[in-house]
């Protein structure tokens, strides 16, 4: 850590010389190159590379999450870069750890735009995270930064005031709770409890809900609570008993990987034998890990797992986007960023969260290839409403104007079967 | 050290006076203390229940929740809050920071209720609760819950500072008053040992010079205590009863 900061205090030394240089954690995916090069930019380009600034979850309980992102959106850069990049220049990642919290974040944030000078805020992690630093894109509305693709469902940064900050390419939280309380509702489970993260995120799962239940008379007949950075070795029995007490039919959780498995682990441990359903931001792969590595029988638990999806699942091989993702993950392998690697996150093959960062990065660089020979941050709104049914290869065309600045709208429902997520068909069929 | 008899009522007379001073100025000062501060913390959680209140109307009408919980969860950051929750017009709960769950004894209470009220949240402790109305309590309520542990703890530092300061005073000020005390008594302890020596008529080993050079009282009556020894000797008549021996 403190040779990181080290570097970071070096090289804020040489921008006051040289102006705006590339330098702290700029990761560069490319073997024998220098991950500190010297090189003068404007506006986060170079002649040679392009820079996309990252703050996320790389430490932490929530780390799997950035780190997983990130793999998948390094998978589409290194190929991109491989091929010459774009106009000649690479595309690069300046990676700062948040933790997954909201004053890291903002810091993180204020020293990418003012001092590193990137391109654009990329490959964000987190609605308390993102929602902090929405305000600084405004106050910084002037030199035209966008916030593109953050890992989040959440409305702060698609509605007024920040929406016009920022372009999501994945389904709203809105989406997902609406569709999964469509379908509990659709199998006669209507009494859906929730258990939540005790912030923004949960807050934004919890207004999704209750929403979604309002339109057919209904309320949540009773919610829990949990503290964002609570680990997998937590108790969490006591939400389970207030849960339990108003005899919920299903539970839809708001939160992270290492409190829903937690969570998912006492509520079937307790006798809250109900579909307990997650969303996106879960990071399946990580929540299913968790169980599988604690419990003998983990089976006795996922069957009760039901997680929606803003992607759709990667084992579908009929989909050409998938299989682009299955082969240049197999191909790049990408490791965690070796600043924040402490050897103690094993890292996934696959997973929702890195082909949801795989397909940002695609369509990213297809926005910056439109953006042309000389980028300016002015052409970037331009050329992402540029975008008309552009072909992800996931069946699913992606457009935007000004009045739609979410690319996707679809969301996916998965359960676990053979310790694998895999599309969920019937819905009557598993929980009725 | 050593008080002469003669001042020892006037030391106890200064300690108990001091002592008086002490304990009425600490019990004047922990009043003031405690009122004061429990008035400052109660003041500025109402300022920033408004503060919030404030700042949730356009995020209620115009704005997902998710802003509002964003609001809330930086003003938990603030000493002493311990819980913040917003209520609708209806009494519904739109945010809140309760964890694992909003307590059975607040759910059960007139959310719609300004008033500053003390309530003891089961697992959670005691509390002063101040609320303010959003949009004159058409849009709803916030609620801010103060730690009363917390605030007492900060108000009993506040107060120790002010007992631990008045009480080095007065530590100060009894050792100051018997140094000086026992400086003045010096001197008559100095004569008292002369005129037992005199009565016992030993020699004069020059050891009371000083005494009888002084110019003040103890000088005047050891001069005279030397003259009644010299005019009451008959050994000492055939001398010059007006010379004293000392005298150069």
């Amino acid at each position: 850590m403190s040779k990181i900061r080290k570097e970071r205090t070096n090289l804020t030394s040489r921008r006051k010389v040289l102006k705006s240089l590339v330098a702290g954690s700029v990761v560069a995916p490319f073997a024998g190159r220098s991950l500190f090069a010297q090189e003068v930019l404007t506006e986060g380009v170079s002649d040679d590379q392009i820079v996309l600034g990252t703050s996320a979850a790389f430490s932490g309980p929530s780390r799997g999450l950035g780190i997983e992102l990130y793999r998948g959106s390094t998978a589409y850069f290194t190929h991109v870069n491989e091929q010459g990049g774009l106009f000649g220049r690479e595309i690069k990642q300046n990676l700062k750890d948040d933790s997954y919290q909201p004053d890291p974040a903002v810091t993180n944030t204020t020293q990418l735009m003012v001092e590193d000078d990137v391109f654009a805020l990329f490959g964000y992690v987190g609605t308390p995270t993102v929602t902090r630093v929405l305000p600084l894109l405004k106050k910084f509305q002037d030199r035209k930064f966008m916030l593109m693709f953050p890992f989040t469902g959440a409305q702060p940064q698609r509605e007024f005031p920040y929406g016009d900050f920022a372009f999501n390419l994945r389904a709203s939280y809105r989406q997902e709770t609406g569709g999964l309380v469509d379908n509990f509702v659709g199998i006669g489970r209507e009494r859906i409890g929730v258990f939540y993260q005790a912030d923004a995120y949960g807050r934004s799962g919890w207004a999704g809900v209750r929403a979604a239940l309002s339109k057919y008379d209904l309320t949540m007949v009773g919610e829990a609570t949990y503290r964002r950075g609570t680990k997998f070795t937590a108790n969490l029995r006591e939400q389970v008993e207030i849960l339990k007490a108003f005899q919920p039919q299903a539970i839809i959780c708001i939160g992270a990987y290492a409190a829903c498995a937690a969570f998912l682990r006492d509520a079937v441990d307790g006798g809250l034998q109900v579909p307990i359903a997650n969303l996106s931001f879960v990071g399946s792969e990580n929540l299913l890990k968790l169980i599988d590595d604690s419990q003998e029988n983990s089976e006795d638990y996922t069957k009760f797992l039901v997680n929606s999806q803003v992607v759709p699942s990667y084992t579908d091989d009929t989909l050409p986007g998938v299989v682009e993702y299955n082969e240049f993950m197999s191909r790049y392998n990408p490791s965690v960023p070796e600043e924040f690697d402490d050897d103690q996150y094993t890292t996934f093959d696959r997973s929702f969260v890195s082909l949801e960062g795989f397909l940002n990065a695609k369509l990213m660089t297809e926005i910056l290839r439109r953006v042309g020979e000389s980028p300016k941050r002015l052409n970037l709104e331009e050329a992402v409403f540029s975008i008309k049914d552009f072909d992800l290869g996931i069946g699913e065309p992606v457009s935007f104007d000004t009045n739609r600045r979410q690319g996707l709208d679809r969301v996916y429902y998965t359960v676990v079967e053979e310790g694998v997520f895999v599309p969920l068909r019937n819905w009557k069929g598993t929980f009725s | 050290m050593k008080i002469t008899k003669l001042f020892q009522r006037t030391v106890f007379g200064i300690i108990a006076l001091f002592g008086l001073i002490g304990i009425s100025t600490s019990v004047l000062s922990i009043n003031a203390v405690d009122s004061h501060l429990s008035h400052e913390y109660q003041s500025n959680s109402e300022g920033h229940a408004r503060t919030i209140a404030d700042a949730s109307v356009d995020i209620i009408l115009n704005r997902d929740l998710s802003s509002l919980q964003s609001l809330i969860d930086q003003f938990l950051k603030i000493q002493g809050i311990e819980y913040i929750y917003i209520t609708n017009e209806n009494g519904e709960f739109l945010a809140h920071t309760f964890v694992p769950g909003i307590p059975q004894s607040i759910l059960d209470s007139d959310v719609s209720n300004t008033e500053t009220v003390q309530r003891t949240i089961r697992g959670m402790g005691d509390f002063v609760e101040v609320a303010s109305p959003i949009l004159a309590g058409v849009a709803g309520t916030v609620h801010i819950g103060m730690d009363l542990e917390s605030v007492s703890m900060k108000i009993q530092a506040a107060i120790g500072a002010q007992v631990y300061l008045i009480a080095s005073v007065f530590l100060i000020g009894i050792f100051a008053a018997i140094w000086f005390v026992n400086f003045a008594s010096k001197p008559i302890e100095l004569l008292q040992t002369y005129a037992v020596g005199l009565a016992k008529k030993e020699s004069d080993d020059g050891n009371f010079t000083k005494l009888l050079e002084r110019k003040d009282e103890a000088g005047d009556l050891a001069r005279l205590f030397q003259y009644f020894s010299t005019v009451s000797d008959p050994e000492k008549l055939g001398k010059d009863p007006n010379q004293p021996e000392s005298s150069n």
